[in-house]
């Protein structure tokens, strides 16, 4: 039995990387071989390298002859790297970061190669910018909190629910809540940007943070390891990957997906331009939104998949279940722009600090 | 080939490979966009923009109060140090001197994560110290902390060059001191500690420099308070605009190079004074230690107390941290026990790649980059012209870039001159950017074994009929061979431990522990981080074991 | 003040035995120099007595005050001893002034600061550098740091001064003149010092005794004359000025045979007739003569030199060379060397 599926399995890959799947055009034989002739694919990535592990060596098994070199830095460095290489002439392939904002504006600064992804019919409209951007996950921002030191009866789980939970006790919960810094955190300044568009209200619970003297970092690791630990109680817009993965090991480590709104977050690839193997890198975006790649992304990676047909502990349709229709995406396109600019950011910061001082 | 060709050609390489990242720095500081955007145009916006900023200021006042903080605290203490070592019967000296050094070579950010788990709010100390009195009587995140901690954590620079002075002060003006009626206590305040003052204060500026680049502790321990020094500045104001702006960056590494140059003066200027006192050193005689009397136990018990806050502590929280899934208020640990991350850590693509990587840049990289600085060191030796002043001046004006900012340099000059190009992708980069940002640590362990060859061993070679080049090769570099040992030891251990500046150069092939402990940071991995940096200590002891075994001095 | 004796000193480093039995003393108001060549243990007896070094057998004694004795244990550190050194490096503290130099002993004996002054004064008019006071000792030439080191061990006036060496570092003609001074400065203060040295021109001219110790003993002790003229043993004799050595074998007491001539001389020790012996004799007391005669050897003139006071002639005595002094140059070809018989002293020879 476990030889006929190993030789299915087999057969399968086979296949595939013969044959043309179904829904791709039929030239698309033409872009394997041409990949398998440039036999290489660089990615600049900052999803950290266990997680993306699984993806890459699927994908290698997939195509075999093309081989991954996969960098994970943090999006600053992706993002410094990549606009320095690409001055000099030559980078990476593929671009992949989770800095939705910095993402957009090299795609619009026109960085990218524009590909239209044989996929685009399988994937929410959000998630595709011109055809060359495109998000790969579906990541719901969660509440982090610690299952030893929150009592069950405050675990909150809306974010008014918070807002009420910290007016009511804040000396409890003085220097207990942590979030990331809007200040010093690009993703902290897109989280908190994108609440106070969805709830106008978010400046109230901005203050009671000012008030309870939130701690700001800029590391969700540093988070989680303080929540964990207990020095802090509740972690504030974690991104939802990064809480499964960690309280798959700390048993003591919850998570909450707010029930009033949940924003989603998503990872977003591009094509260099000037990649030196755009054939490998369109295999690859390809097989990352392909109902394959995607089920590695909710079964293993945990980063949360897109697609509406795939199963898994972080898949779309777990977030439905635990929050209906109150899934809030953050549109890839023009709209992040506006987060880069320095006026418009420049006074939502001085806004926040007012919130900080409770004002 | 005539020496003077040899000398300015030596010098010339020393002084491309410092500038280039450096002028890079400063050029970009009066661009309006990235020196390599076609937008780019010449203004004083950034220069403008930053010394408008009031965080700016604080980080300012907040890194002259670390980097003042610290020296007050390190120099006392590491030239009390150094005498109790080099001058008195303190009990178990030989183990005592490899413990000594151990913190120059432990990476800050793994002594920094040490004290969250060993002394945070939640730390394992803590709750044991909560349980017993009833509150914390520290706050490990607070500013004092930081100072205390940087200040215990820079006390071997100070004992390193205290301790090299009074090695070399001639006995007889001790002796001299007790015949005329002196006791022991009375030689050292009154004759030992003022002759090797040159060295001490040299060693005390040397710590205020390093106070303006130390990066790993206030990125740890500053965060949880937004606590802002001018080398985390750098992180608020990129993410500020949105974008990074290397304009800014520039600006603050432009500030903090003026702020440091004159250090290297008064470095120059000290160390002139010592050598002065040297010249007039009489015969180094056995030097009979002074004896405690039972204040050598209390002595050694300080000495104990101070290792074990700097660096057992730490070390034992981050070595606990890896072994367990989680940790702080209510955890059993032992029920949490776990190999797991070491098994993940092994799992981590390429890891035995990057620890091999870091084990040849530490053994080979260190090799060549001794035999670098010696080249340099050899050209300036002896050598009477004011160019020696512009080759201290680069040597020490690399380490005033933040360890990030020079590896960014250090890229963009692997990208932008196209005959480095095609070594970018390998090792031979990471190594160059190591090299140069320790350039001037390197040049002092060299030209401090260098002072001790006397000229008339060297002169009388040339009356013989050597060359320049051939003395130095044939007398020179020969006396000097177990400095250059002993310096690569040194080179190794710190080549090892270095993180932040190969965090840009990083890439398939060139993974070096430093900067996929910075990735991993980064990425929240810290099951990951703790367990690398258990592997990377352990390297680092390993190779401290087998020098000293090997019979490296760690000083002439 | 009282005299220093050293008595039945032993002094061991790591398994070399420096010093063995060694009994001395310095009479009051006496300089006495340790001469000896260098690894024969003289400037550790100098250390010893200042209390660098601990022996461990024996006794160190100002008058009845005991610095060291291995009998009761006593042990005084050397800041307790209250002797004055001069090192042969002068060890000046570079960040002292000169005159901080000199005052800090005084310091450290509680001495008043204007007491202090007038006496730093005495001293430094005394070996006349009163005006360098405010001067750091690397702004100072040779000999005046060389003054200074000695203003400062003698400021407090310590019973016994020890000198290590004190003329080495000077240059040649510096130190005689700085020899007559410091001899005369010694003597008008009426000091006791020991003083080292290995030159014995020095060692004559400086001290009152001369103690010669060779491989940690005691050689011989006595004045300067009965050094220089009476040399007890073979090492002595050599030891002092300038001589001619010559090997050959006993004939009997006070015959020595050197080829085949026999020369008489002053029997110095036990020889069996045919053993092996050395004869030994001064430079100046070699005399030259045109005629045969008693005690006289033809020898071939190899070269001579011009000294200006004088000539030094150089003769060939089969390999080896016979020197002397001569008021006039000679005629080349042989001569008639003679050694007067109560010049030449014979010696046992171990070889």
């Amino acid at each position: 039995m476990r030889f006929v599926t190993l030789a299915a399995a087999f057969l399968f890959s086979f296949s595939a990387a013969a044959q043309t799947p179904p829904g791709y055009p039929a030239d698309y034989s033409k872009t394997v071989e041409a990949a398998k002739k440039e036999g290489k694919l660089i990615i600049y990535a900052t999803t950290d390298a266990v997680a993306a592990t699984p993806l890459v060596k699927d994908f290698e098994a997939l195509y075999p002859g093309i081989s991954v070199e996969y960098s994970d830095l943090n999006s600053t460095e992706v993002y410094n790297r990549f606009i320095s290489e690409s001055a000099a002439g030559s980078t990476a392939d593929l671009i992949w970061s989770s800095a939705m904002d910095l993402q957009v504006k090299l795609v619009s600064d026109g960085k990218a190669l524009t590909y239209a992804s044989p996929e685009i019919p399988n994937l929410p409209k959000w998630a595709v910018w011109k055809n060359e951007a495109y998000g790969t996950t579906n990541e719901p921002i969660a509440f982090v909190y610690n299952k030893r030191l929150v009592p069950a009866a405050e675990v909150p789980q809306t974010h008014t629910d918070l807002e009420k939970l910290l007016a009511a006790k804040p000396d409890f919960y003085k220097g207990k809540v942590t979030a990331y810094d809007p200040e010093r955190s690009g993703v902290g300044y897109l989280f908190v940007n994108e609440d106070v568009k969805n709830w106008p209200e978010a400046w109230n619970l901005f203050r009671e943070f000012g008030k309870t003297s939130i701690r700001l970092y800029t590391s969700a690791g540093a988070m989680m390891e303080r929540v964990g630990s207990g020095e802090h109680l509740i972690g504030y817009g974690i991104f939802g990957s990064y809480a499964l993965g960690r309280a798959k090991k700390d048993p003591g480590l919850g998570i909450v997906l707010p029930k009033d709104y949940t924003l989603i977050t998503s990872r977003v690839a591009f094509i260099s331009k000037q990649a030196k193997n755009p054939n490998a890198a369109k295999l690859f975006l390809d097989y990352m939104l392909s109902k394959r790649g995607q089920t590695i992304i909710a079964n293993q990676a945990l980063l949360y998949s897109l697609r509406d047909d795939v199963d898994g502990p972080a898949s779309v349709k777990k977030v439905r279940e635990e929050v209906g229709d109150k899934a809030r995406p953050v549109e890839i396109g023009p709209g992040l722009l506006e987060n880069l600019d320095q006026m418009t950011r420049l006074a939502f910061l001085k806004k926040w600090q007012a919130a900080m001082k409770g004002q | 080939m005539p020496y003077a060709v040899i000398r300015f050609s030596v010098l010339a390489v020393m002084a491309i490979a410092v500038l280039a990242p450096l002028s890079l720095v400063g050029y970009q500081s009066f661009l309006s966009a990235p020196f390599f955007d076609s937008m780019a145009r010449f203004t004083l916006r950034a220069y403008q923009f930053v010394f408008a900023e009031s965080d700016f200021w604080v980080a300012f006042g907040t890194t002259l109060i670390v980097a003042g903080g610290m020296t007050v605290i390190a120099l006392p203490l590491g030239a009390a140090l150094a005498f109790l070592m080099v001058r008195t019967d303190l009990p178990g000296r030989a183990w005592l001197e490899p413990l000594i050094l151990i913190p120059l070579f432990v990476s800050a950010v793994v002594l920094a994560f040490g004290y969250v788990v060993a002394l945070g709010p939640v730390g394992i100390i803590s709750t044991w110290v909560k349980g017993a009195v009833g509150f914390l009587p520290w706050n490990i995140y607070s500013l004092t902390s930081l100072v205390v901690i940087a200040g215990l954590a820079h006390v071997p620079h100070v004992y390193l060059y205290t301790a090299a002075a009074l090695r070399g002060l001639g006995s007889d003006l001790e002796e001299a001191a007790r015949i005329t009626g002196a006791n022991p206590w009375q030689v050292a305040l009154g004759v030992s500690l003022p002759m090797v003052m040159p060295s001490i204060l040299f060693a005390g500026v040397l710590v205020f420099f390093l106070g303006f680049e130390l990066f790993g502790l206030p990125l740890v321990l500053g965060d949880p308070q937004g606590l802002l020094v001018l080398t985390t500045y750098l992180y608020k104001l990129t993410n500020k605009l949105g974008v990074p702006s290397y304009q800014l960056m520039a600006v603050v590494v432009v500030v903090i190079v003026a702020v440091t140059a004159p250090l290297v003066y008064m470095q120059r200027a000290l160390l002139k004074q010592a050598q002065r006192y040297v010249s007039v050193r009489g015969k180094g005689l056995k030097q009979a230690p002074l004896p405690l009397g039972p204040w050598r136990w209390l002595a050694l018990a300080a000495i104990l107390a101070w290792f074990t806050v700097t660096v057992v502590v730490p070390i034992a929280g981050i070595t606990l941290r890896s072994f367990v899934v989680s940790w702080g208020e209510g955890v059993k640990l032992l029920e949490v026990l776990t190999l797991d991350h070491y098994a993940e850590l092994f799992d981590y693509p390429n890891i035995e790649r990057g620890i091999l990587n870091t084990l040849g840049i530490g053994v080979f990289g260190g090799a060549l980059a001794v035999l670098c600085y010696t080249a340099i060191a050899l050209s300036v030796h002896r050598w009477q012209s004011g160019w020696t002043r512009v080759v201290d001046y680069l040597a020490m004006a690399p380490r005033a870039m933040p360890g990030l900012v020079a590896g960014l340099a250090m890229l963009w000059v692997f990208l932008f001159f196209k005959p480095l190009a095609p070594l970018k992708a390998t090792l031979f980069s990471v190594w160059l950017a190591y090299t140069v940002v320790w350039l001037a640590y390197g040049m002092r362990l060299i030209s401090g074994t260098l002072l001790q060859v006397g000229p008339e061993l060297e002169e009388s070679a040339r009356t013989i009929g050597a060359s320049p080049l051939r003395t130095q090769l044939d007398v020179t570099v020969p006396l000097i061979r177990y400095g250059m040992i002993a310096s690569w030891l040194l080179i190794f251990l710190i080549f090892v431990r270095e993180y932040s500046t190969g965090v840009y150069l990083l890439g398939p092939g060139t993974e070096v522990i430093g900067s996929l402990l910075v990735s991993l940071w980064g990425t929240g991995a810290i099951d990951l981080v703790s367990a690398l940096s258990v592997v990377n200590v352990l390297m680092i002891a390993l190779g401290l074991a087998v020098a000293l075994r090997m019979g490296v001095r760690l000083h002439g | 003040m009282a005299d220093l004796t050293v008595k039945n000193l032993g002094l061991r480093l790591g398994d070399n035995e420096i010093l063995r039995d060694v009994s001395m003393s310095v009479p009051r108001g006496k300089v006495v120099a340790l001469l000896g060549p260098s690894g024969s243990g003289k400037t550790t007896l100098l250390r010893a007595v200042a209390g660098l070094e601990t022996p461990h057998a024996g006794s160190i004694k100002i008058g009845e005050r005991a610095l060291y004795d291995a009998a009761s244990g006593a042990n005084l550190p050397a800041e307790k001893r209250g002797l004055g050194l001069v090192f042969q490096s002068y060890a000046l503290w570079p960040h002292r002034s000169v005159f901080d130099n000199v005052a800090y002993g005084l310091k450290l004996r509680g001495i008043s600061s204007d007491e202090r002054k007038r006496r730093v004064e005495a001293a430094l008019s005394q070996i006349g550098l009163s005006h360098l006071a405010a001067r750091y000792p690397h702004q100072l030439s040779g000999g005046q740091q060389q003054r200074v080191a000695l203003a400062r061990a003698l400021v407090y006036e310590p019973p016994v001064i020890l000198l290590d060496e004190p003329l080495s570092n000077l240059d040649a003609k510096l130190r005689e003149e700085a020899r007559a001074w410091l001899r005369q400065l010694i003597v008008s203060l009426d000091l006791s010092a020991l003083c080292v040295t290995h030159d014995q021109v020095e060692a004559m001219a400086i001290a009152d005794r001369i103690v010669l110790l060779n491989g940690g003993e005691i050689e011989q002790e006595g004045t300067p004359a009965e050094l220089y003229e009476k040399p007890r043993t073979l090492f002595a004799a050599e030891f002092m000025g300038s001589n001619n050595r010559l090997a050959g074998e006993s004939a009997g007491a006070g015959k020595l045979k050197i080829g085949d001539q026999i020369i008489e001389g002053a029997a110095r020790g036990e020889i069996a007739p045919g053993a092996p012996a050395v004869g030994v004799i001064r430079l100046e007391r070699v005399r030259v003569s045109d005629t045969p005669g008693p005690n006289r050897m033809k020898l071939e003139l190899k070269t001579q030199m011009y000294l200006g006071e004088r000539y030094e002639l150089v003769f060939a005595l089969g390999k080896s060379l016979v020197r002397a002094y001569a008021e006039r140059g000679l005629a080349e070809g042989a001569h008639y060397v003679e050694f007067p018989r109560d010049a030449f002293w014979i010696f046992p020879s171990k070889r």
